[in-house]
């Protein structure tokens, strides 16, 4: 029989051991189940699948580190917001509440709304400055830096670099990510009393630029910007290269894929262009290199941005997950709201009011191969800073 | 001035989709087959010949020998595989030759990866000549020029050669050859192999102009089909001049629209459709 003695005693003791019991929860045999989405096929498949290669090997450190069992569900996006969003809905149906990853501005902001109806966490790899800004929801977090911070950590300090480089000309991919690097250049230029010369729009699957690297050649500019990303970018600046254009002007591409792009383009094209990058293996902050010698020692060479993007996304959840101890994902966003940490480029927090990180952009520019020291040494970092608007001006208002 | 020069880089353009288009008009139009793997033969040629450029450092040995094995690819495929689905519907030959370029394209990524390569432009191609004050890369003149003489080989093959006069016998009909004869499915096998030896040199040229990525068969293929539909089903003259004035729109309409640059590609096709069903210079 149960005496108001033996209830009380048995509930001073259920006290005393519950965080105990909360923090073996969390521990070897605690299981956190993450769903990481990237384009594994389709056209963008390329980054895709070596973000993929960042988490697996990646939460192989992190299950280690926490002493966790992860387990991770992986999805396809195709690269296509369409197909992927049944397949969130599905995950959301199967109880799964935590996310990662996305190829594509595009992706997050189909499935960010689902994610936060069901009260799940994701923790996006895209760009779009909407993601943190106008459709920033309590669910959803971003380690990568916007559009807005790219811009102002490259186009900044190469305009303070070159003053004589007065007359500018962008190309644009059209759509959400493409539109919202060029409204950040423009109003950057604009600010600084510069002329944006022009802009040429392409597809998204375009693969011939010639047409719009004569467009710029007609307006003479002093610099010529890349606003693209991935394979498209790739091809625009080998296309300016080859038409002459790298001896006529400066070149910069603000958002470039870091290492594997690097290899793909190859050092002869890339010296002396500027790059902007989210990440670069050179870093040199104590959890870079620990995170470095990792993936080195799987890989056989440095991780990429992909990689590391994986990383983070994942790491994130993870440690929320363990300083609250507990995998339920209203406490994890709670936890990641004003969380500080150490990150790749050093301390980094997670900003509270619209869930952005805080965290360092890069200005690189590409070393002559004769200078490489070794077959990833292609690119000197020139600056790197962070540049984040004021929570009020993101347009973010979090629901 | 800009438009001047964006017609001379649209015919240059132009000359580049004939590349990939001459071999799929061939096959399609002449062995009405219709092959979706063409676009994965031009994918493979660009992917060997980067091999061979980057093992020999020689493009000039590249520009041999990958066409040549593309060839003896096309030539297999064909001898045991692709000709026993010459007498079912198209809807089949597409749902095969599909299937067929997906397995070339996941080789490709499983042999070289899924991150594109860049080919160097050979040391004496590379720089511009200025036209007008536009710079314009020697690279994609030599290319032009590959292409026209190709051209003119390929025309004199089929006009003026009893291989060519056989195979548009062996179009018209099949068993009127083979009863005269002739072996019109060994003929067959040879069109194939030159279709896959033309697709092979589309992709080895154009790999130093916008690299090589598994995923470049796709875009090939739509080229080569707009480029059909334009010019008439095969139709060499149609192949050419299908292929300029897809070049021409693209580079033309970077200045005029540049966001709707691509898609203008298929508004032109769909207006010969609606004008001209058979094509420029398709037969009735």
């Amino acid at each position: 029989m149960l005496t108001r003695r033996k209830l009380l005693v048995t509930s001073a003791a259920a006290a005393v051991s519950a965080p105990a019991i909360v923090r073996s929860a969390m521990s070897a045999e605690a299981s956190i189940k993450i769903c990481n989405f990237y384009a594994l096929s389709g056209s963008t498949s390329s980054t895709g699948k070596t973000q993929f290669d960042g988490v697996r090997l990646g939460l192989e450190k992190l299950s280690k580190d926490y002493a966790m069992n992860v387990e991770q569900v992986t999805v396809d996006s195709e690269g296509n917001p369409g197909r992927l969003l049944p397949k969130i809905i599905n995950e959301l149906q199967n109880g799964t509440r935590l996310f990662a990853g996305g190829s594509l501005s595009s992706e997050s902001l189909a499935i960010m709304p689902e994610i936060q109806k069901a009260g799940g966490v994701y923790v996006a790899a895209t760009g779009a400055d909407e993601i943190t800004g106008k459709n920033c929801n309590r669910g959803t977090f971003r380690w990568l830096v916007s559009t807005y911070s790219a811009v102002q950590q490259t186009i900044a300090p190469l305009i303070e670099q070159f003053p004589n480089a007065k007359r500018w000309y962008t190309i644009t991919p059209k759509y959400v990510f493409g539109e919202a690097l060029l409204t950040n250049v423009t109003d950057l230029l604009k600010k600084k009393g510069l002329e944006h010369v022009g802009n040429s729009y392409h597809s998204f699957s375009e693969s011939e630029f010639s047409g719009y690297l004569t467009n710029a050649v007609s307006t003479k500019p002093d610099v010529l910007v890349f606003l693209n990303y991935g394979s498209q970018s790739s091809k625009a600046l080998r296309q300016a290269i080859e038409f002459g254009l790298k001896d006529r002007m400066k070149i910069v591409l603000v958002w470039s894929g870091g290492l594997e792009q690097y290899e793909e383009v190859g050092a002869d094209l890339l010296s002396g262009v500027y790059l902007g990058c989210q990440y670069d293996h050179q870093i040199d902050t104590p959890v870079n290199k620990e995170i470095v010698a990792f993936y080195q020692s799987k890989l056989g060479k440095p991780p990429t941005y992909s990689h590391i993007a994986g990383y983070v996304d994942n790491y994130l959840i993870l440690e929320a997950a363990k300083r609250c101890g507990s995998s339920d994902p209203a406490a994890i966003i709670k936890t990641l709201e004003g969380m500080k940490y150490e990150g790749p480029t050093g301390a980094e927090e997670v900003r509270a009011g619209d869930h952005q990180c805080l965290k360092d952009y890069y200005l690189l520019k590409g070393k002559e191969k004769s200078k490489m020291k070794s077959g990833y040494d292609f690119v000197d970092i020139v600056s790197h800073g962070r540049s984040f608007q004021p929570v009020e001006e993101t347009g973010c208002k979090m629901t | 001035m800009l438009y001047v020069f964006q017609v001379l880089n649209g015919i240059g353009i132009g000359m580049i989709y004939f590349l990939i288009s001459i071999g799929l008009t061939l096959i399609f139009g002449i062995m009405n087959f219709v092959n979706f793997a063409h676009g994965a033969f031009y994918l493979l040629g660009a992917y060997l010949g980067y091999q061979v450029a980057l093992s020999t450092g020689s493009f000039t040995l590249a520009l041999i020998t990958a066409p040549l094995a593309l060839a003896a690819i096309g030539w297999l495929s064909e001898r045991y595989f692709l000709s026993r689905l010459y007498d079912i519907p198209h809807t089949y030959q597409i749902l095969v030759t599909l299937g067929l370029s997906l397995v070339i394209q996941e080789l490709v990524i499983s042999i070289w990866g899924p991150v594109g390569t860049t080919v160097a432009i050979p040391e004496a191609l590379r720089g511009v000549i200025f036209i007008g004050g536009f710079p314009y890369p020697k690279y994609r003149i030599f290319v032009v020029l590959f292409a026209g003489i190709l051209a003119l080989l390929v025309w004199f093959l089929l006009e003026r050669t009893r291989y060519g006069a056989l195979l548009r016998a062996g179009s018209e009909s099949t068993q009127m050859v083979s009863m005269l004869g002739i072996d019109i499915y060994r003929l067959f096998s040879a069109t194939f192999a030159l279709g896959a030896l033309l697709a092979g040199i589309a992709g080895v040229l154009s790999a130093p102009l916008r690299g090589t990525d598994p995923f470049m068969s796709g875009e090939a293929l739509a080229i080569g089909f707009v480029v059909v539909v334009i010019g008439g089903l095969g139709r060499f003259e149609g192949a050419l001049v299908g292929s300029i004035l897809v070049g021409v729109v693209q580079s033309v309409m970077s200045s005029v629209w540049s966001e709707g640059a691509n898609i203008m590609i298929y508004v032109a096709m769909g207006l010969v459709i609606l004008l001209r069903p058979r094509g420029l210079f398709g037969r009735a």
